[in-house]
């Protein structure tokens, strides 16, 4: 029995781990589209590219130099997007939208290419997450309980910013209603930059957090845009509440589907999805009621 | 609704004119790259006729193709079924897939619409990639094309194949026509231009929407059943969805909405990638660029861009014609 409970210890904690990364990914975009009605279908890339400076930055100033730097840096390109494209699409439709941000997933898998080029990247734990700890009475790697804690801190700092914080009412305020937020003297336009901005860095984060983990190659943006969609579809689009719960949803599902019923657990998750489009268009928790 | 104009023959002529000249005298790399293009064309002018006549931006077309791909393979090459008699199982089943999706979809708008399409072609192409029944990741072989034998056809030949789809072309292109200019096409765009006056109208919209979307999933399905026969092997690849992102990519280089557009936008696309591969391996960054510079220009596509200048270049004579009608008078 003990063995079973173990079994179910490491599997839960496995569901954390996923649903935690999802989390990272998800929360940006689904900020971004709730706040800016804008679909970044790149989002992953900016994965990828994270996983890519933080796996440059750690093989020369080790592994902390490369978790600061993937975040920057990928704020650094979002920044640059947001100047040259973004602004410009804002008022046009969905389509449009998700197009340019086809292109750009293209665009960046190639330069990811270039740079980088088309071999694997391996970067190495830091030494004091490299060791096991016992949990729930199973030994855990610390590394994966570091990133479920990091998650759950992320978390808690965005739910407290954006519930108890001036800024956090004006990006609340925008996500309600951006004209009527800017008719009272919020300036939305800077707004959306910070918010792009911070999600991206988002992105990069969860990029440096996973490369020791899966190892860093240019189509692993894409590998992840896919579940980071069904996320937020599935949480509804915008809000934090749907992030964490559709990530959560995801890791469970993904995880005790893989251990419990291995020939189902592929398209359980998707027919998870188009139950809750069929009952629920707008997903569980969207942003707006 | 979906019209000829002058241009448009002449655009169709012109294509049709050097894709039989070109199967007429191409070596065996140009007859594939031109199998190739006829059966990119066949699935993007399935997604044009949802895509741009009734807003229903499809991110699963991809996915349907191989869902009649695999039907073909697994009933002609497990099953031992007659090839044409697995052909239009196939094309049925992936019109009834293609039904079903649409039918559940059809609630959905904007980018709810594309995100559920998504949802069940990542569906199959999950399904297709872990089941041991459908070969898994490796995939079906020793699929066999129709055999023509009877008729004097030899399919296996090169350009007898490129003919063979240039023709399954033609005939897809007259059905889209045939389907878009019917009472069901026109209620379609209808519908994309206002929903609830169509409804209030009278009409059951969803079961429009299903209805072309399912119409459109047989097209689709032939493309696959065609795409299966020309590599004679599938594999899960074939249901992902940059398949599908690159079928809209496609739709919208050529013109979303004008059905010749999509034609010109595959030739475009499929010469391109081979232009571009023989140069540089990155061919992906010049077609995302390429992509973000058509959208970002907000002209629709080549097509539609030539559309528009031609349009302009007509609109002062159709004026000057009018006023001296109104001097007649």
């Amino acid at each position: 029995m003990s063995q079973d409970l173990g079994f179910w210890a490491v599997q839960t904690l496995n569901a954390l781990q996923l649903s935690m990364l999802l989390f990272l990914l998800s929360i940006g975009l689904t900020v971004i589209f709730g706040l800016m009605h804008f679909v970044n279908l790149a989002h992953g890339s900016l994965y990828a590219f994270g996983a890519y400076v933080a796996a440059s930055v750690a093989s020369v100033a080790g592994f902390w130099a490369g978790f600061i730097a993937a975040p920057i840096a990928v704020a650094v390109l979002g920044l640059v997007l947001y100047v040259t494209l973004i602004k410009r699409m804002r008022r046009s439709g969905p389509m449009p939208q998700v197009l340019i941000t086809f292109g750009l997933i293209f665009a960046l898998l190639d330069l990811t290419r270039i740079i980088w080029g088309d071999l694997a990247l391996g970067i190495e734990v830091p030494a004091i997450l490299s060791g096991r700890v016992s949990v729930l009475g199973v030994e855990y790697p610390a590394y994966r309980l570091f990133i479920i804690a990091l998650g759950a801190a992320i978390y808690a700092g965005l739910a407290s910013v954006l519930a108890r914080t001036q800024i956090g009412a004006m990006i609340r305020a925008g996500v309600d209603n951006d004209a009527m937020a800017s008719c009272l003297g919020i300036n939305v336009e800077r707004l959306f930059f910070l918010v792009f901005c911070m999600g991206c860095a988002l992105a990069g984060l969860a990029g440096a957090v996973a490369a020791p983990l899966l190892s860093v190659t240019p189509d692993m943006g894409l590998q992840i845009l896919i579940p980071t969609l069904i996320v937020i579809v599935i949480g509804g689009l915008g809000s934090l509440k749907g992030a964490i719960a559709g990530s959560l949803i995801y890791g469970f599902v993904q995880t005790f589907g893989a251990a419990l019923a291995p020939q189902l657990s592929s398209i359980l998750i998707y027919a998870l999805l188009a139950a809750v489009l069929v009952t629920r268009p707008t997903g569980l928790f969207p942003a707006k009621g | 609704m979906f019209r000829h104009t002058p241009l448009r023959y002449a655009t169709l002529a012109v294509l049709a004119a050097g894709m039989f000249a070109a199967a007429m005298t191409a070596e065996y790399f140009g007859l594939e790259i031109l199998t190739e293009i006829a059966i990119l064309a066949i699935l993007v002018l399935a997604l044009d006729m949802v895509a741009g006549f009734g807003g229903m931006v499809s991110l699963c077309h991809g996915a349907l193709m191989g869902v009649g791909a695999y039907a073909y393979a697994v009933l002609a090459a497990k099953a031992g079924l007659a090839p044409p008699v697995a052909m239009a199982a196939a094309i049925a089943i992936s019109g009834a897939c293609s039904w079903v999706i649409g039918a559940i979809c059809a609630r959905s708008h904007g980018i709810y619409f594309i995100m559920a399409t998504l949802a069940f072609g990542q569906m199959a192409y999950s399904y297709a990639f872990d089941s041991a029944a459908l070969g898994g990741d490796d995939g079906v072989s020793g699929i066999p094309r129709l055999d023509l034998s009877a008729i004097g056809i030899d399919l296996n030949d090169g350009q007898s194949f490129a003919l063979f789809c240039l023709l399954a072309l033609a005939a897809a292109y007259g059905a889209a026509v045939i389907i878009l200019r019917s009472g069901l096409g026109r209620s379609l765009t209808g519908i994309m231009h206002n929903e609830q006056r169509m409804r209030a109208v009278g009409l059951v919209t969803w079961r429009v929407k299903a209805d072309v979307f399912g119409l459109s999933g047989m097209i689709a399905g032939l493309a696959g059943v065609l795409a299966a026969q020309h590599i004679m092997f599938v594999s899960p690849g074939l249901l992902a969805w940059t398949v599908s992102g690159e079928a809209l990519v496609v739709v919208i280089l050529g013109g979303l909405g004008t059905l010749v557009g999509p034609l010109v936008g595959a030739v475009l696309f499929v010469l391109l990638k081979h232009e571009i591969s023989n140069v540089t391996p990155y061919w992906h960054l010049v077609v995302g660029v390429i992509l973000v510079a058509v959208v970002m220009s907000r002209a629709n596509g080549v097509f539609g861009w030539i559309e528009a200048r031609v349009a302009r270049w007509q609109a002062p004579r159709v004026i000057s014609s009018r006023k001296e009608q109104v001097k007649n008078a």
